[in-house]
């Protein structure tokens, strides 16, 4: 090919054209940093990204601080059987943390890099280096750095060994939770592999329940006889034999064989570890090639005619208010991610009631269960609440052309999602009470007053925030989008300071042992909040007719 | 005395330090296909902006049928129609629902806003697309959705932001007829465009603002006779067309390409 002056044409990760590539992007990101924080906005903005950063930074140092001390003491005391245990943990939280804080994610889209001439491991680099920068990897980080500080200091024989397991377990949790998303992202965007997932994890959850009973012991019996400590112990002994040959398995074998100096054994664990991560790497980087190659992830053939003729429905009315609910019903059902974000709280629910179930005695309830549960579903509706505008797009335009007050059309997204808020309110409250137990009437009778009170708390709030911290949704990505920190920070200020007064409340009546007083006492928060919402309502046209050129020019910019 | 359709007094709008449009006062009389032209940066959508709600403006007044104008002005909301700068589409929707929508945001029952949705798609030909998400349709096909959402509740008046950009020949031509009978059965059009044929074969007054400020404003054969006067003999005696006469009043500016950027195939 004849070559452009100017342009190189070597394309490996390190050739000149990727460097350059790499600095000029870093370059480009310094810059619009640096243009972000003149604003005061974007000050606030990098106050509220410095916070978060310091808040996962002291999660993860906490975490990492417990899991110092229980790798200190199994190292010291040559307890290696329990060793994998901390290395599963970790891997848990590096997977989950994700998952479980979906609503506050963000992650940089870099398909716009691909009009560029950045070579296929360029691409897949900068993917790996911007996925670095999520809550995840900081947890993650700080809970590896705990293990490695407890095990080198309890023994320092084992520091070469020690980093080498750390850093590459590390490195395949960092592929694995973008290969995850990667692949979640790809399968949930088709309706045929879309209903193949959701199959699979009906299964998965069927398969659970019936593996809960197995695993579950008898309230006739009593808790610890022989019997069940030998089955315990068998049953231990068969899960070691597997999960001995997975990667956090694998990462505490290398350290055992280093410990007892068997440098060839404790070299295959590390290489294994090593095979899983470079598998990992090439699944993310099957899923990343496609991407790179422009694939179109849109619906594949149409339906037919008659087909989509037989699934026309309408919500009915005809005033705006019926207009926007029926739009954002069918927005909803059209945008995979924000389905994801509404429903995980089920699912995180279920997994976790089913951890913690109270397997002594299933008819006891646990306290604060269904209240927890309830408060933890409206962390899945943080995005459409309080950034109810976002994924308007150049739509928000409409909004203002039309004679529909803005006012009128936020009410209506109100409405709509404290009914979705209902729906799912209730899968978690059936949820919890199955699970952790059914609660006595008037903790359920509190928990529901809770939620009365909660949910205008959140929607005066969330209409403040889409007004004032808006940020564009891209609706077929995951994560996708450059989100508003300051926005998803005092959003979950918002959510603790509800929860905590909750919880507050609850832990008060429940000492004075009149857990009934807190229904009357929620209710009168409720009165207060509802009225806090209609004032915050009445003000929406002006503050949006006052904001609509920032609005406009922050929800309708292209992708 | 006639109300206008459109009166402007003043207008200025100011985004820091830059003075995007300034003291611009222009006229339009009900009925009229009125094209407002510019260059790239001088104000047009700034204008219409200003014009239509989107954007309030930092000095002067706005008048439309008659009535002072600012973003509450929902009965006059009511009876505009507007194709704005971005189109203002809802990707996840098809375009059927989309244009229900709109229809019902401007005030029509449920059944109308249908019936008159089908309608429409029917006319711009996308009738066979009605259950496509308007995120899977072209630029072209999107900008004729984007016309028809302006003009499914019958507005009086209707702002077009650069409408044919992107716009095959065939549905351009469809377009046209459509706005002519519009203004035959009385609307106002208020157009901005870059495609200088299209004014000319459609409107019968023009302004243009250069640098935010109006530099010109009047019935095409009054700005041919403007800028004829200031040509010498010759050149005044043929007749104008209203790309000369554009580039008469903004200035061709620019540079030689190919002296300054040699090193381009």
């Amino acid at each position: 090919m004849a070559g452009v002056a100017g342009l190189s044409h070597a394309h490996g990760v390190l050739s000149p054209q990727s460097r350059a590539q790499y600095g000029a992007l870093a370059r480009i990101r310094w810059i619009m940093f640096r243009n972000t924080i003149r604003s005061t906005r974007g000050a606030l903005e990098l106050g509220a990204r410095i916070a978060t950063s310091i808040l996962f930074s002291f999660i993860g140092l906490s975490i990492a601080t417990g899991l110092g001390a229980a790798a200190y003491a199994m190292v010291s005391h040559g307890e290696w059987t329990f060793l994998p245990v901390l290395f599963w943990t970790v891997f848990l939280i590096w997977q989950l943390v994700p998952i479980t804080i979906a609503s506050f994610q963000q992650q940089f889209d870099l398909a716009g890099l691909l009009r560029f001439p950045v070579s296929f491991g360029t691409f897949f680099v900068l993917n790996l280096l911007f996925g670095l920068i999520d809550a995840s990897t900081i947890v993650g980080a700080f809970c590896s750095m705990g293990l490695w500080v407890g095990m080198v200091v309890a023994r320092p024989g084992l520091f070469v060994w020690a980093t080498l397991a750390l850093l590459v377990f590390a490195i395949f949790n960092v592929l694995l939770v973008r290969t995850i998303f990667a692949w979640i992202e790809r399968w949930l965007a088709q309706r045929r592999t879309r209903e193949i997932v959701m199959a699979i994890f009906f299964l998965l959850m069927l398969g659970l329940q019936l593996l809960n009973p197995a695993l579950r012991q008898s309230p006739n019996k009593p808790p610890f006889n022989a019997a069940t400590r030998t089955a315990a112990l068998h049953w231990l002994h068969e899960a070691d034999l597997v999960q001995r040959w997975l990667p956090p398995g694998l990462a505490a074998m290398t350290l055992q064989q280093g410990q007892d100096r068997r440098p060839v054994q404790a070299l295959g664990a590390l290489c294994a570890l090593g095979l899983f991560a470079t598998a990992t790497g090439a699944t993310l980087a099957a899923r990343l090639r496609a991407e790179y190659r422009g694939e179109n992830l849109g619906e594949g053939p149409k339906r037919s005619e008659a087909e989509r003729k037989g699934r026309e429905w309408s919500v009915g009315g005809s005033g705006p208010i019926a207009a926007v609910f029926e739009k954002e019903l069918r927005t909803l059902l059209r945008a995979i991610p924000l389905l994801y974000q509404v429903g995980s709280p089920i699912i995180v629910v279920f997994v976790l009631a089913s951890v913690n179930r109270n397997v002594s005695s299933p008819s006891r309830h646990i306290p604060l269960g269904l209240l927890l549960s309830l408060a933890y579903a409206i962390v899945g509706f943080t995005q459409l609440i309080y950034n109810n505008l976002g994924g308007e797009g150049a739509g928000i335009q409409l909004l203002f052309l039309s004679p529909t007050p803005i006012r009128t059309v936020v009410l209506a997204k109100n409405l709509f999602h404290s009914a979705l808020f209902a729906i799912v309110a209730v899968l978690v409250g059936v949820v919890a009470c199955w699970r952790f137990g059914t609660p006595p009437p008037d903790a359920i009778a509190a928990s529901a007053a809770w939620v009365l009170f909660a949910l205008p708390v959140h929607l005066a709030a969330g209409n403040a925030f889409s007004l004032l911290m808006p940020y564009k949704i891209n609706l077929s990505r995951i994560g996708k989008h450059k989100g508003s920190q300051a926005n998803a920070l005092l959003s979950l200020l918002i959510q603790l300071v509800t929860m905590g007064l909750g919880a507050g409340v609850f832990a008060l009546c429940g000492w004075l042992g009149r857990l009934w007083l807190a229904v009357p006492i929620f209710v009168a928060l409720a009165v207060g909040a509802v009225f806090g919402w209609m004032h915050m309502l009445g003000r929406v046209d002006g503050i949006a007719n006052r904001r609509r050129d920032e609005l406009i020019a922050t929800l309708a910019k292209p992708d | 005395m006639e109300i206008a359709a459109i009166q402007t007094r003043g207008l200025t709008r100011q985004f820091g330090e830059l003075t995007a449009v300034e003291n611009v006062a222009f006229s339009v009389a009900p009925g009229q296909f009125f094209g407002f032209l510019g260059p790239n940066g001088a104000g047009k959508s700034t204008t219409i902006k200003m014009l239509t709600g989107l954007l309030e403006p930092s000095a002067g007044t706005i008048e439309i049928l008659g009535q002072p104008f600012h973003a509450s002005s929902l009965d006059l909301k009511r009876q505009i129609g507007v194709v704005p700068e971005g189109m203002a589409l809802l990707g996840r929707l098809t375009a059927t629902e989309y244009l229900s929508f709109v229809g019902r945001m401007y005030g029509l029952d449920h059944d109308t806003a249908n019936r008159r949705a089908g309608e429409l798609l029917e006319f711009m030909q996308l009738a066979n697309e009605g259950r496509k998400l308007v995120t899977d349709f072209s630029h072209g096909m999107q900008k004729k959705l984007a016309l028809a959402a302006a003009v499914i509740h019958g507005p009086k008046l209707l702002f077009l932001d650069e409408p044919f950009e992107g716009v095959d020949a065939i549905a351009a031509g469809m377009l046209k007829t459509m706005l002519q009978g519009m203004i035959q059965r009385g609307a106002t059009i208020f157009l901005t465009t870059h495609v200088l044929e299209i004014v000319e074969r459609l409107c019968s007054h023009v302004a243009i603002i250069s640098r935010g400020q109006l530099v010109a404003n009047g019935s095409l054969e009054e700005l041919r006779v403007g800028v004829a006067s200031t040509l010498p003999g010759a050149e005044a005696d043929q007749k104008l067309t209203l790309e000369e006469i554009f580039l008469s009043i903004v200035g061709a500016g620019g540079t030689e390409p190919t002296q300054e950027l040699s090193w381009l195939a």
